[in-house]
């Protein structure tokens, strides 16, 4: 529009604002995204031990990371942790999405109840849950004392059971958020649509299943991804609820990361160890992309 | 809008009075169990607070207290002996709420700034861009530890507060913008056209348009970002040192090892100290969060 | 006293004297990085700040609780960005280990000022000299092999502590036929390691030395291992079945009060066991791990402060002030009766200021340990190999604890592996 004038330069700096603001966040996220990522994956091929050393050391610290025991349950129990806790959280905070949505009073308070937790630190949220779990302390104390004497309420300290624990803690601390998600969606859904499949005669459970949930489909993507960044960045909650135990068997990637960068002095090893795990985001993530931007250019090419 | 259209459908209200009765209860009744479920820890943390320490050793963390006293929230406040000084959590407290608040307004500040930049005003690479800001939102803290003590030292402001909330306002601004961005979009184009047609410039119609139109999202980036920079331990306590050290390193102090026995009261105290202002925020703006997250968060 | 005040003041001063000739007076200040947040060992720390500023020093302190981890995380942080800590507690190989990476202050001269090297325990001296001088100061020494006795079971059974580890095993059938736990024992990666450092240790001697104190894998997959660990694996059926998640303070707690009959760990147990208000003699005794050999057996572990080479000449002022404040007998003595431990300075008088029999019995065993030339630094606790092996080790030890379908065998083997794979 201005192009047939001479531009004057404030008019030409107006023009580049948008872009101009964006400097100082860009140069930020540069820095933070890419020069760290790209030290990290340098460091992991460095001879780095207690102080990080820019000199090339090889691959051999990826060799030496998969060849222990420690490193490869932690890896498995990213997968099973990040997919039960992200299920977990879903189908919960559906469940409580869809009971308050059933125009009951006192919402207010339901809603706060259910999110909560996710005020409460997950340093927090492992010491108490452990207070209540371990057997000496907790439930299985207060039964016993109450005088059911047999009761047993011990999974935090057994081997096959205690990733169940920290998953069932991690459930409880992130469903609200995934609940206050869902239920604003269900807040959203085109009340015409609902009219239509009551007409139709369907029955209140058969309406949620065929038509409610599957229109609010985006924001259990949403809601996944946030989610799933909570699951792989897991650290706080492991250490403080079980300390990766009993043995190893409820340790988690970040654990190790930690464990082996600042504890044992291994700096490249830990290196490796936090690529392998961006790599396991980007096994999540890539799909991911790729599919809401197939979606969008659909979207882009039905509307012309 | 989505409300009137909410109340012509009741789910309960397909069937006879007593079916709807029997609906009702167990709706009630599911909701009442989670919520004693979800309840419980809070309880927990809360009774056990009142105890002394004799007791909660003897009897488990879960039984009907005996005697009770007040004496540990004052003594978790104003007197226990952490890290050196005995003034209890209330330095840490503060120095939490020093580093909190403006870390916080900074990062939400950029947010929204930098959302509405990406969403109302295209340019060429421009999702590139919006891409490489969130992938943020990703990387482990234990990986960026390093490299950050690295830039801070670099740039002075290493062991400072200042510093911390640069990290943290550096590393907020990837949820900020991105949950910002994703609420912008659903602003029509229409409005923001008819302004530019009117001669308005990019501040112009940040000021006029967008920013009466964000204050659900506004909230919702606050109540993200404290939360998160509130309970935050491990640049907390690295990147800081001595007397400027927050809340999160004295509530971990509590479980250190050490041969003095382990004060649970004053613990669970100290707990609810550090848990109260997340917590307000979230009673206070629990229904924007609700609201502003839908729209911020769908794309 | 008031000669080693002297000594130190005439120390100072002349180090006053070279100060003003480069510059102004230097005013010693420190800000020292610990673990040590709360309980008695944050009181002895205090202390320790409030004797600096008497001696006219200005104080700070950095205390990094949680996981030792998390001040390692901080220390390299710190020196990343380029401020190395002047005073942070480092112990063991990692002494050397980050003399080999950073550049270390000397306090030669003031160690030389105060004699250092002949009141030091010998085993130490060499830990706190890694490249041939002073660059630490050792706070206290740990006996970790301590076994604590449950005075009432005994008692109860009619039995005698026992010296061996057969003597152990036939005890151990006896107390649990009778009905009770007889060790008590919160498994955590550190705690299995301590118990299985007696085993190893009391059972042979120079497999200790050769596997533990040396690192050599061959010993590491050897059959005095295989025996060891089966010997270990005896043990865990004596205990009950609440170990994971338990604190060792409870497990102290569950042995003093008569539910359980014994109970391995270092000698804090005692400053803990003092203010829960349990009696040496009435509700316990102490006594040294079963050994095999006959002998006077002694696991030595050992706090100790690094100091980093400093720019500022008031850091430099403050550590020398520092070291030499940790190694004067008052500190000694107020830091070792809080914390249950014994002074590294072996020329402390330890029947007064408070020591409990259990720790002058400990002064008398390190003294009569190192003439038998039995003296060895702990593997569980980091005074021998460097912390990638020790961690290795460590993670195959409590998982062989955790898992009862690992063989004594397996074990053995899976210990030289993860050695070896840190290489």
């Amino acid at each position: 529009m201005q192009e047939a004038m001479q531009p004057s330069l404030g008019a030409r700096l107006s023009r580049w604002t948008p872009q101009l603001v964006l400097v100082p966040t860009l140069a930020a996220a540069f820095m933070y995204v890419v020069v760290f990522s790209v030290w990290t994956l340098w460091i992991s091929v460095s001879q780095s031990t207690l102080l990080p050393n820019m000199a090339y050391g090889g691959f051999g610290e990826y060799a030496a990371l998969w060849k222990s025991k420690r490193w490869i349950v932690a890896y498995q129990n990213l997968f099973l942790f990040g997919a039960l806790y992200v299920l977990g959280s879903l189908f919960v905070g559906t469940l409580l999405a869809i009971l308050i949505d059933q125009r009951v009073r006192f919402e207010s308070v339901w809603r706060t109840i259910f999110l909560y937790p996710l005020a409460i630190s997950f340093i927090v949220t492992g010491t108490v849950w452990r207070w209540i779990f371990h057997p000496q302390t907790g439930v299985e104390r207060a039964l016993n004392d109450m005088g059911w004497l047999s009761a047993n309420f011990d999974w935090i300290t057994d081997r096959d059971m205690a990733l169940y624990v920290v998953v069932f803690t991690g459930i409880w601390h992130a469903s609200g958020f995934a609940m206050a998600l869902i239920l604003a969606g269900l807040r959203s859904v085109d009340g015409d649509l609902i009219k239509a499949a009551q007409i139709d005669g369907a029955s209140m459970p058969r309406i949620y299943r065929k038509v409610v949930l599957p229109t609010i489909w985006p924001i259990f993507a949403a809601v996944t991804v946030v989610l799933l960044q909570f699951a792989i960045k897991t650290y706080d909650l492991v250490v403080a609820l079980t300390q990766g135990g009993p043995g190893v068997a409820t340790t988690v990637p970040a654990i190790v990361v930690y464990d082996l960068m600042f504890e044992r002095g291994q700096i490249a090893q830990g290196a490796a160890a936090a690529v392998m795990i961006l790599a396991a985001l980007a096994i999540v993530l890539v799909p991911y992309v790729a599919w809401t931007s197939w979606r969008d250019r659909k979207q882009g090419a039905a509307h012309g | 809008m989505a409300d009137i259209a909410r109340q012509a459908f009741d789910p309960l209200a397909t069937g006879s009075r007593s079916r709807q009765l029997r609906a009702r209860s167990i709706v009630y009744a599911l909701l009442g169990f989670f919520a004693l479920l979800y309840l419980s820890p809070l309880l927990i943390i809360l009774m056990n607070s009142y105890r002394p320490l004799a007791e909660i050793v003897r009897e488990g963390f879960i039984s009907s207290p005996e005697a009770m006293s007040w004496r540990y929230w004052g003594e978790a406040w104003g007197s226990f002996c952490l890290g050196g000084s005995c003034e209890g959590v209330s330095r840490y407290f503060n120095n939490t709420l020093i580093m909190t608040v403006p870390a916080t307004i900074l990062s939400t500040a950029f947010g929204v700034v930098n959302g509405y930049a990406l969403s109302k005003w295209r340019f060429r690479y421009d999702t590139w861009v919006f891409g490489l800001i969130t992938l943020g939102v990703f990387l482990p803290a234990q990986m960026t530890l390093l490299p950050w003590a690295f830039v801070l030292g670099k740039i002075g402001l290493s062991n400072s507060l200042a510093g911390l909330v640069l990290v943290h306002t550096v590393q907020g601004v990837s949820f900020t913008t991105l949950f910002c961005r994703n609420y912008f979009v659903a602003v029509p184009d229409d409005l923001i056209k008819a302004a530019r047609i009117d001669g308005a410039g990019f501040w112009r119609i940040f000021r006029r348009i967008m920013l009466p139109l964000s204050p659900p999202i506004l909230i919702v980036c606050v109540i993200w970002q404290f939360t998160g920079i509130w309970n935050e331990f491990l640049y907390g306590a690295v990147l800081t040192s001595g007397s400027n050290q927050p809340i999160t390193s004295a509530i971990v102090a509590f479980s250190g090892s050490g041969t003095g026995e382990r004060h649970y009261n004053v613990e669970a105290a100290s707990v609810i100290f550090a848990a109260l202002p997340p917590l307000f925020i979230y009673i206070v703006g629990g229904k924007y969060f609700v609201r502003g997250l839908t729209s911020g968060a769908v794309k | 006293m008031k000669s080693h005040r002297a000594a130190r003041m005439s120390s100072l001063s002349a180090l006053a004297v070279v100060a003003v000739a480069t510059t102004a007076q230097a005013e010693p200040k420190i800000n020292m990085m610990h673990q040590w947040a709360q309980g008695s060992e944050a009181e002895a720390i205090a202390k320790l700040g409030e004797m600096f500023e008497a001696a006219g020093g200005s104080w700070e302190q950095t205390a990094i609780s949680g996981h030792t981890s998390d001040m390692l995380a901080k220390l390299s942080s710190d020196i990343v960005a380029g401020n190395a800590p002047a005073a942070v507690q480092l112990k063991g190989p990692e002494i050397a280990e980050w003399s080999a990476v950073g550049t270390m202050a000397n306090l030669d001269d003031v160690a030389a000022e105060e004699g250092w090297d002949d009141v030091v325990a010998p085993e130490l001296v060499s830990v706190m000299k890694p490249g041939g001088n002073w660059v630490a100061a050792p706070m206290n020494i740990h006996r970790v092999n301590w076994l604590y006795s449950s005075v009432a079971i005994l008692d109860e059974l009619g039995l005698e502590v026992p010296t061996s580890w057969d003597e152990f095993n036939a005890a151990c059938d006896e107390i649990m036929a009778a009905g009770h736990t007889c060790i008590a024992h919160g498994a955590a990666d550190w705690s299995d390691a301590t118990t299985f450092d007696s085993v190893v240790y009391g059972m042979d001697i120079d497999l200790y030395r050769e596997a533990f104190q040396n690192g050599d894998v061959e010993a590491m997959r050897g059959q005095g291992m295989i025996d060891a660990f089966a010997q270990l694996r005896k043990m865990v059926g004596y205990m009950d079945d609440g170990i994971n998640g338990r604190s060792w303070e409870q497990s102290m707690t569950m042995t003093m009060t008569g539910e359980a009959a014994f109970f391995m760990m270092g000698d804090w147990t005692v400053a803990s066991a003092n203010l829960a208000g349990f009696e040496e003699g009435e509700d316990y005794l102490c006594n040294q791990t079963p050994v095999d050999w006959g002998g006077t057996g002694f696991i030595l572990n050992a706090d100790s402060v690094v100091f980093f080479g400093q720019e500022d000449a008031d850091y430099v002022e403050g550590q020398k002030l520092l070291a030499s404040t940790i190694m004067s007998p008052e500190f000694q003595v107020t830091f070792n009766v809080a914390k249950g431990s014994i002074p590294s300075r072996t020329d402390v008088d330890l029947s007064e200021g408070g020591f409990t029999g259990c720790q002058q019995q400990g002064l008398a065993d390190l003294k009569a340990s190192a003439s038998e030339d039995t003296l060895v630094r702990s593997m569980a606790h980091n005074m021998t190999v460097p912390q990638k092996y020790r961690g290795a080790m460590m993670e195959v030890i409590t998982e062989f604890v955790a898992d009862d379908s690992i063989t004594p065998e397996d074990a053995a083997e899976q210990l030289a592996e993860a050695v070896e794979l840190q290489d």
